[in-house]
């Protein structure tokens, strides 16, 4: 009960903040446009997209249809993820902190309420909203895409829960920047960080950081960070695949799912040792 | 029975490179709190009032020591859906109204939703906000977030109320309606712990009062024995005091100053004022009353640190 209230109020924390809806207004443009824009048209020759009445695909037979509409909703989810990670981590980074500020904590752990159940309600709470946003934009964009060209294909419906996984594993390690900090810019600055140069390195390692160094110790090293820390690009990169059709590799899922709870877990103990 | 018990209770903040800076907070602070009384901590700024709380609160980790609340042993997070806590300076959610904040917190303490729509409006009432349950909080001025933070802190019907500075910003009338609270509270059983730097305040309601200068407890005890002069004598007399009578009670005693028909005397021990009264009736002096001075607490207060700076 006071987790979900913890949950719940984070929710209205975040409806209240404008980043929020910069987020559902951007969604409902892009959602507005494909509304607007998409529509295909059978021939005998086949199926075709059309782009504001422009054919923007030869004719095609059902199946590879099917693909080409599925690799334009990957294309899209692509889009909406780095989307989500921009204004998602604006959003959602000040709610742990803000918890952590002077006035606030004292209020939440006079409570009964154990120190790591803060922390994780808080946030769960950011992932709720964060889930909610993904599941309006890719909810509404399978239903247009479906209403305009017949292909209801689930597994762009299932990748909303993919994406939001993948936010989830960036979101522990804003959370633990945090509660080290205790500075909403510095949590933002280090998912940045983490997201866009140290798990692309990572991910890309062998055509860029095994080039610095060819002994065994520093490439184990590397390929230690790289099995240690989330493999957001991996993760993604897997996501838009099983949108095309292709069956999904969980591999990258389960690492970072683990690694996601080490960071949660080493945010948990810097709070339970921090003196307010 | 004991609602608190602190014994030796240490905290010492680090702080700087490698943690060599050092603040003693608390040093081995010990007191034991009845239940159904009104405690108060009194102390200057950076006294350590503050960092106690926190630390019966686990807000903080003392260094060493230990600590009970109601018998339970600290830290214990279950314990405190038994206390009620107002900071001194508490934030509330601005996007909330007052009573949308009242039930997200009665909701962490543990509060049932079917309760909390029992308790929320006879506190907004009690509070003196209830015209004001439907306003945002951010346009609450000073004094109806601290009435806010009293009725947040009331939600559970705690047993321990913990008060950090609870008229802070707080108009005169509504200071009277808190201490009006607190004694009601008081007479429901209720155990309340109160911070407060408004010592005239203190001693309208308190049972007891603990004096804490540096982290370190300098003096506790009822407000009439904190109050209490203890060596200061007023001697009231008729007639004349023969000049002989006046320089020798100057070499008896500290203190010996006249003024009109009243005398006023620093006598150490009741020997000594003993000693005053057989030179006074000797000289023929007819003494009407003898009372021992008492002092407001912010006197004995204002004394006790100044006694504790002075090398």
């Amino acid at each position: 009960m006071k987790i979900l209230a913890l949950i719940l109020g984070t929710g209205r924390e975040l409806a209240a903040k404008a980043t929020v809806y910069v987020l559902l207004a951007i969604s409902t443009i892009v959602l507005l446009g494909v509304l607007v824009s998409v529509s295909s048209s059978s021939t005998a020759e086949g199926k075709t997209l059309m782009l504001f009445g422009n054919t923007v695909s030869p004719p095609s037979s059902d199946e590879m249809f099917s693909d080409i509409v599925s690799k334009m909703e990957a294309t899209l989810a692509g889009g909406l993820f780095f989307g989500i990670s921009l204004f998602g981590m604006f959003a959602t980074a000040g709610v742990i902190t803000d918890a952590l500020d002077k006035g606030t904590v004292d209020l939440y752990l006079s409570k009964p309420i154990a120190r790591w159940e803060l922390l994780f309600g808080k946030y769960l709470g950011g992932v709720a909203v964060i889930l909610v946003n993904i599941v309006y934009f890719i909810g509404a964009l399978w239903l247009i895409v479906g209403m305009k060209t017949g292909v209801w294909n689930v597994s762009f419906l299932v990748a909303s829960v993919l994406m939001t996984f993948v936010f989830a594993c960036l979101y522990a390690i804003v959370t633990y920047v945090g509660v080290v900090s205790r500075n909403t810019a510095i949590a933002i600055i280090g998912g940045f960080v983490y997201l866009f140069i140290v798990a692309e390195l990572l991910q890309s390692r062998e055509r860029g950081l095994y080039l610095l160094g060819d002994n065994t110790f520093y490439r184990g090293a590397v390929d230690g960070l790289y099995y240690l820390l989330p493999q957001l690009p991996a993760m993604q990169a897997t996501a838009f695949k099983y949108i095309g059709g292709n069956s999904l590799d969980w591999r990258p899922f389960a690492q970072s799912f683990l690694s996601a709870c080490g960071f949660f877990g080493l945010a948990a103990w810097t709070l339970e040792k921090t003196d307010f | 029975m004991l609602a608190i018990e602190v014994d030796s209770l240490s905290k010492t903040y680090t702080s700087g490179l490698f943690r060599r800076e050092r603040v003693e907070a608390l040093t081995a602070f010990s007191v034991a709190v009845e239940s159904g009384q009104i405690f108060s901590l009194l102390g200057p700024n950076g006294a350590g009032k503050t960092t106690f709380i926190k630390i019966i609160l686990s807000l903080t980790h003392a260094t060493s020591g230990a600590a009970s609340i109601l018998g339970q042993r600290l830290p214990n997070t279950a314990i405190r859906s038994r206390v009620g806590y107002l900071p001194e300076s508490h934030r509330f959610p601005g996007y909330l109204t007052g009573e949308q904040v009242l039930r997200f917190f009665g909701r962490l303490s543990g509060v049932s939703s079917a309760d909390l729509a029992l308790r929320i409006p006879p506190l907004l009432e009690l509070a003196g906000i209830a015209q004001w349950r439907g306003m945002k909080v951010k346009k609450y001025s000073k004094g109806m977030m601290q009435r806010l933070g009293l009725a947040q802190a009331l939600l559970n019907e705690p047993d321990i109320l913990f008060l950090d500075e609870p008229t802070d910003g707080v108009d005169p009338v509504g200071r009277k309606e808190i201490r009006d609270i607190l004694k009601e509270l008081k007479s429901r059983g209720k155990t309340i712990f109160l911070n407060s730097h408004l010592l005239s305040e203190v001693e309208l309601v308190s049972d007891r009062v603990a004096i804490l200068d540096k982290g370190r407890l300098l003096r506790v005890g009822t407000v009439d024995e904190l109050t209490t002069g203890g060596s200061q004598y007023s001697i009231g007399f008729s007639g004349q005091l023969p000049a002989a009578a006046e320089v020798e009670a100057h070499a008896m005693v500290m203190n010996f100053t006249v003024t009109g028909d009243t005398i006023r005397a620093e006598c150490t021990t009741t020997a000594e004022l003993n000693r005053i009264i057989d030179l006074l009736r000797k000289h023929g002096v007819e003494i009407a009353s003898i009372t021992r001075q008492r002092n407001t607490l912010e006197e004995s207060f204002i004394s006790l640190i100044k006694r504790e700076v002075a090398p």
